[in-house]
């Protein structure tokens, strides 16, 4: 080694030396920019807030209808009917066959049975809420269908529906644009 | 009498508790958010009257209504006012099956929601519109088999696909470029 060589390795351990003596540095993470970017987005998403009385939450497999129409979904009761078939009260009530019919075991004259049972013990206590806050039960069902839904099941339904005591019909859409 | 000036710090905010409620706020907005815009359209039940109720002097002042029907066959649309078909012969209600507006596209599958010519059964309420300009209801019905989404547009076409309704406000007119936008949905044959 010659004195050049040793003179430089001895600069450089002092240098090392120095700078391990030296104390670190605390990191700060900096959290502004972070904040402004999670600010935009929860007002973004309180802006596309869904403000309707009814969430509907389509079922899995099922295509909303889309339509022109524009009208606000009113309060009411839905019902999800699609090609498999029919949920009323998160609970499945009647099952379709293949072609996207209604079992006829279950159907007598339009009246779908297993759904009229559960939308009577429904109108019960609706009515009963209704009278106990004073504000008069509407009767409003509204039809979560699909885009291939039979017309002649979509006449069943609305057939218990009346028969169970609902009035107003809505059709449930996606606005179309 | 020097006073003893305190030098001021620089105070950082603790963000932390605030991020921790944002980043909870998140999925809980994303939970409720709408994907996909929903609306609704009224639809009415037919109307039966067990009791007919005697002619009021106010009634029969008013004009004939309209009774606009549209039934939606799989070969197109039948439309009928006051009992009478279009394009029946006069005294007939119905010409031999025959469709008053035939599918926009013949021969294709049901599926296809786009078969039906909406063009010409918004054009035909709209004349109908004018004749009768306070009529608003229309009575659609449909063969067994007629998807969901061809009653959907079969309404749209009726009620006008330039109709918005929903800005409309309690007190408002109608716009006049609505025509029927109270359908009735009847089961059973037309």
């Amino acid at each position: 080694m010659t004195p050049d060589e040793a003179a430089f390795l001895a600069k450089k351990k002092e240098k090392a030396a120095v700078r391990r003596a030296k104390p670190e540095d605390k990191g700060v993470l900096g959290l502004t920019s972070l904040m402004d970017i999670v600010s935009i987005i929860v007002v973004y998403l309180l802006k596309s807030y869904a403000s309707d009385p009814v969430i509907i939450s389509p079922t899995a497999g099922q295509k909303i209808p889309l339509s022109t129409a524009d009208s606000s979904i009113q309060d009411g009761i839905p019902i999800f009917v699609t090609q498999r078939g029919i949920t009323f009260g998160d609970k499945k009530v009647v099952a379709m066959t293949a072609e996207g019919d209604i079992e006829d075991s279950a159907v007598t004259n339009h009246l779908i049975g297993p759904l009229f049972d559960a939308m009577a013990e429904e109108v019960d206590k609706a009515k009963t809420l209704g009278e106990n806050i004073g504000k008069p039960w509407e009767g409003r069902a509204i039809l979560v269908g699909d885009q291939d839904l039979k017309f002649s099941v979509l006449v069943d339904v609305m057939y218990t529906a009346g028969r169970a005591e609902f009035s107003q019909y809505s059709f449930c859409i996606i606005r179309k644009g | 009498m020097a006073r003893k000036k305190r030098e001021e710090g620089e105070i950082e905010a603790n963000l932390l508790p605030v991020m921790n409620i944002m980043f909870l706020l998140i999925p809980a907005l994303l939970m409720a958010m709408e994907f996909a815009s929903m609306a609704s359209i009224n639809v009415s039940p037919p109307k039966f009257s067990s009791q007919p109720s005697e002619p009021k002097p106010e009634d029969e002042k008013k004009e004939k209504p309209l009774n606009l029907k549209v039934f939606i066959m799989e070969d197109g649309y039948r439309v009928s006012a006051d009992g009478q078909q279009e394009g029946a012969e006069a005294g007939k209600a119905a010409d031999s099956k025959a469709p008053t507006i035939p599918l926009a596209k013949a021969g294709s599958p049901l599926t296809d929601y786009d078969r039906y010519d909406y063009k010409a059964l918004e054009a035909k309420a709209k004349e109908y519109k004018s004749l009768f300009p306070t009529e608003q209801i229309v009575t659609i019905s449909a063969e067994a088999k007629i998807p969901m989404q061809a009653l959907i547009y079969t309404m749209d076409a009726l009620t006008g696909s330039t109709c918005k309704l929903g800005k409309v406000q309690k007190g408002e007119g109608i716009p006049e470029d609505c025509y029927f936008w109270q359908p009735v949905v009847e089961g059973g044959a037309g």
